[in-house]
């Protein structure tokens, strides 16, 4: 099938297999690696992409189902000042280990201070369901809560 | 850290803006022209054995397939941190006889995923017989039970396979009937633990490329390059020259890939016949069947006085290893070496065995056996301290293993005397921070949610190494070579896992050099441009391998002070001279006091290669020749919903005995992690098999293994860390090892915690909600 979309900004247009997933499209048609493959099963959160600006597991989404749309990955977000306050506050608190989750974290971190349901560290504890097994989430959440207090304070986003 | 300029410092990690941004590369996500993709095909069955193999459909299909025939059939063991004599392997690339549902039985590669999968699902697989599969250790010891395994290669030996004994250790100490009867008090308990997954992020991968002249270049996910390398080496018999492993970034460890993965050697076997670069990715389900941790059942019992003194200790390990050996011969001896460097048991009777079932292979999970040992003990302390009226942390005190005691947490062949000790400090501390004396009684505890706070005391070790060369390899090497502007290269075979270990080892080297951090490259690195490197495991990065390229840095130092010399061309004393870092020009600079002569580490460096003095560098190979314990102290309060059986935490405070602090967000790091990890192993991590089929419950996804997210860990103001003020002498600038030991006791003081909220213990990991209702209605203190 046909399909039509923006990614990070610029028009893709692809002959799909109905049944492939988001996930397969971007790592494998499209080389999009900051996408990662964690679990196919919608519950880690690894794979995680911008659906009209909302997060979604591209794991268990059907390319067929994003015509129309716009997707962005990580990639897509470079020199965006919220990302970069998140990508900053992620170095600085040490939310870093082994990276794996991190671009699907910082992504629905993203989404959930952009669109203010991200207020505090505890919007953060609850919204972000991204599996991490290395940091133990907390300087993770203390990260995102330090970013969406800068952009309450700022002015929002 | 007063005095240091880099060390103890909160410095960015190297790696984190590619990790931010997305740009870094893990195993499975490179790619080269050319590539095939391989599928596993793998045993619908747990214990059988094959017939025929018809693989006609997937060679029509034009994939490229490996069968139990196309591969060198000698048993191997994925794991080479023992040496060799004590090395048991009984495991085969493909097998014709699989011993656990989802053993790999053949292979394929085609051009795509997809068509991998096809050709994959083509292969049918006639079965001799089914038998009905062992998932019990006890039932496998029974007297003629069927043999999982009838003979295994220990060392170059042949041996036979008794009673599905996959090995055993036993241990004596003193007199414990004796000590028995001398005892006031004596307490007996059976402790069992879940079979635990790691969980790591990213699933293993591989990617093999075959290279001009019979090389070939591994990419995978391992802790270990050269051990990877050695065992393609020995299993193919292709020279170690000729096989070069890479070391890439990974995604999360955990001791899941301390051994090499068994998809590595399939897709060597797949490169070779193939002719072609083939890429290997499990699924999730995949990953689940390759590794987990080990099920232990413990009986341990203990005798103490009523003045605190223990009289006799006796504990029986039985280990369910799974279908092969990971290695858990030395896990015997960690099990004991945990158990006996815990507490002063006097007299002691150690029974270990190792029992084959039918179930996924076990390998180390973060600990190597000592978070079990360590719920397990600090459980028994608890316990004994009530029955004699002691403060539980009073009779820690009193009779736990520290400074200048012997210490041997790696095993009888691994032992050391413990030179720093910071438990007192961090006891006394959580102590007051806890709010300790105030906890209350069980009894005292009412209503729908009850508190409770609780301690776990504990330590893991820093390495494997010793005065004396034993049963397990343990040493490291590096390369260190300053460049022709005054920058570095760093070059280690050694693995960071996510810890943050190599940014450690730049500190070092900055701190010795007085060169900034951000000059010192962490130098891509493979086996053939590395010296051995063990493997990135027992919480060794840091001690071991900072403290190689603490003397790498030292030796580069000297060769810097004598170029300089020779540049200065006066006659000058050498032992003047002195390196430090300059804050304004943030460089490094050799001087003489009261002096003018300065010169930069830039203009050395210069100087050396324009007038052909060649390269200043070192390189260095070391062992440790100790092993010492960093020591962990949990407080942790929770709050029990009587109502669900849910648990939640309410505050932690986590003290870290880990010597001088290199990496001090690193080190909250490691203990926030390993808390959520030990959160996970109380209360809800197991993988279940199903008693008829041997399948792992749920299929193995991972929907089903719920590890915490992050609405279950506390927050950052209720999470205290506390990190104890000692130097080790042995360890790099006085540093410890923590990746372990930020685990190990915290299960226990969960349960001590829990104990203390509802006055029940549990000794039957993971405790799930239903255990504890069932638990309260048994006592009659349910509210509804």
């Amino acid at each position: 099938m046909r399909v039509k979309f923006t990614l990070n900004g610029n028009p893709v247009e692809l002959e799909v297999d109905p049944r492939e997933t988001l996930l397969n499209t971007l790592r494998l048609r499209l080389r999009v690696k900051s996408v990662k493959r964690g679990c196919e099963r919608g519950e880690c959160g690894s794979c995680t992409v911008l659906l009209n600006g909302n997060p979604v597991n591209s794991c268990i989404l059907l390319t067929i189902q994003v015509d129309g749309a716009e997707v962005t990955t990580i990639e897509g977000l470079i020199g965006d000042s919220l990302l970069e306050k998140l990508a900053k506050n992620f170095i600085e608190c040490g939310a870093v280990q082994c990276g794996f989750c991190t671009p699907g974290i910082i992504l629905t971190a993203y989404a959930g201070i952009k669109q203010g349901r991200i207020k505090s560290p505890e919007d953060a504890r609850e919204y972000i369901g991204n599996l991490c097994r290395c940091t133990g989430y907390v300087k993770i959440i203390e990260a995102v809560g330090k970013t969406a207090r800068e952009v309450l304070t700022s002015g929002g986003v | 850290m007063e005095g240091f300029k880099f060390i103890g410092k909160r410095i960015p990690r190297k790696d984190a803006e590619a990790k931010v941004t997305g740009t870094l590369k893990y195993t499975y996500d490179l790619e080269v022209p050319g590539m095939l993709i391989g599928r596993i095909v793998r045993s619908p069955y747990a214990f059988a054995d094959i017939k025929k193999i018809d693989v006609s459909k997937a060679v029509k299909m034009g994939a490229v397939v490996l069968t139990p025939s196309d591969v060198p059939q000698k048993p191997y063991n994925p794991r080479l941190v023992s040496i060799h004599e004590v090395t048991y392997k009984d495991t085969y690339i493909l097998t014709t006889r699989p011993r656990y549902l989802g053993e790999p039985i053949a292979a394929v590669a085609a051009p795509s995923e997809e068509l991998a999968q096809r050709a994959a699902e083509s292969i049918t697989v006639e079965f001799e017989r089914v038998y009905k599969p062992i998932l019990d250790p006890f039932e496998a010891l029974k007297p003629g039970a069927p043999r999982i395994h009838e003979k295994i290669m220990r060392g170059d030996n042949w041996v036979e396979v008794e009673n599905n004994i996959a090995a055993r250790l036993d241990y004596d100490e003193g007199d414990v009937e004796s000590g028995f009867e001398q005892a006031d008090v004596v307490v007996e308990r059976t402790f069992k633990t879940g079979k635990r997954y790691h969980m790591q992020l990213e699933p293993k991968a591989v990617l093999v490329i075959p290279e001009p002249e019979g090389k070939i270049t591994i990419y995978t996910t391992t802790q270990s390059i050269h051990n990877t390398r050695i065992l393609i080496s020995q299993l193919f018999e292709i020279p170690e020259s000729r096989v070069n492993v890479v070391r890439v970034p990974i995604g999360g460890s955990f001791g899941s890939s301390i051994q090499t993965n068994y998809l590595v050697p399939i897709a060597v076997g797949l490169a070779l016949k193939a002719k072609k670069p083939v890429k290997i990715a499990y699924t999730r389900e995949e990953d689940i069947l390759d590794h987990s941790n080990f099920v232990f059942y413990f009986k341990i019992k203990i005798g103490a006085r009523k003045d605190g003194v223990f009289t006799a200790a006796e504990f029986t390990n039985i280990l369910d290893v799974g279908a092969h050996q990971v290695q858990p011969y030395p896990l015997l001896g960690t099990s004991l070496g945990w158990f006996v460097s815990m507490y002063k048991w006097r007299n002691i009777r150690y029974r270990g065995i190792a029992v084959y079932t039918n179930k996924v292979p076990g390998c180390a999970l973060r600990g190597y056996g000592a978070p079990e040992v360590q719920w397990a003990v600090e459980t028994l302390i608890d316990e004994i301290a009530e029955m004699i009226g002691f403060d539980p942390i009073e009779l820690r005190l009193k009779n736990y293993i520290g400074k200048g005691d012997i210490f041997w947490g790696q095993g009888p062949t691994v032992k050391s005397v413990i030179r720093s000790d910071g438990v007192p400090e961090l006891l006394q501390k959580g102590r007051e921070l806890i709010n300790w004396d105030k906890r209350g009684h069980p009894s005292e505890k009412k209503g729908r949610f009850r508190r409770g706070i609780g301690v776990g005391r504990g330590f893991h070790t820093s390495g494997a190494s010793g005065p004396i060369s034993g049963e397990v390899i343990d040493y490291t090497g590096c390369i260190l070579k300053l460049n022709e502007d005054g920058t570095l290269d760093y070059i280690t075979a050694l693995q960071d896992h996510g810890g943050g270990t190599l940014d450690a080892h730049v500190k070092i080297i900055a701190e010795e050099l007085g060169v900034p951090p951000e000059l010192v490259n962490i130098a891509s690195a493979s086996t053939e441009t590395t010296p051995y490197d063990v493997c990135t495991h027992a919480s060794r990065g840091t001690y071991v391998g900072g403290e190689c390229a603490r003397r790498a840095a030292q030796i580069v130092k000297q060769k810097i002070l004598e170029t300089a010399l020779r540049i200065i061309g006066r006659a000058v004393n050498p032992e003047a001279l002195k390196l430090r870092y300059d804050e304004e020009s943030k460089q490094a600079f050799v001087y003489i006091e009261g002096t003018d002569i300065r010169i930069s580490l830039a203009e050395i460096a210069r100087t050396a290669w324009q007038r052909n003095w060649g390269t200043i560098g070192a390189f260095v190979t070391y062992r440790a020749t100790s092993s010492p314990p960093s020591f962990t102290v949990y407080f942790v309060e929770v709050e029990v919903d009587t109502w669900t059986g849910k648990v939640r935490p309410i505050r932690v405070v986590a003290g870290a005995d880990v010597g001088t602090p290199i990496n001090p967000d690193m080190i909250e790091g490691q203990l926030h992690g390993g808390f959520a990890m030990a959160w996970g192993m109380a209360f809800s991590e197991n993988t279940l098999y199903d008693p008829l089929t041997g399948e792992i419950m749920g299929r193995g996804l991972i929907t089903d293994y719920k590890i915490p997210t992050a609405a279950d860990v506390p927050s950052l103001e209720d999470f205290k860390v506390i990190l104890a003020n000692t130097f080790e002498p042995a360890g790099p600038y006085g540093a410890k090892g923590l990746g372990e030991a930020a685990t190990n006791p915290a299960v226990a003081a969960i349960l001590n915690a829990v104990y203390n909220a509802i006055g029940v213990r549990f000794y039957e990991l993971p405790v799930t909600p239903d255990k504890i209702i069932m638990a309260l209605r048994e006592k009659g203190d349910l509210e509804w």
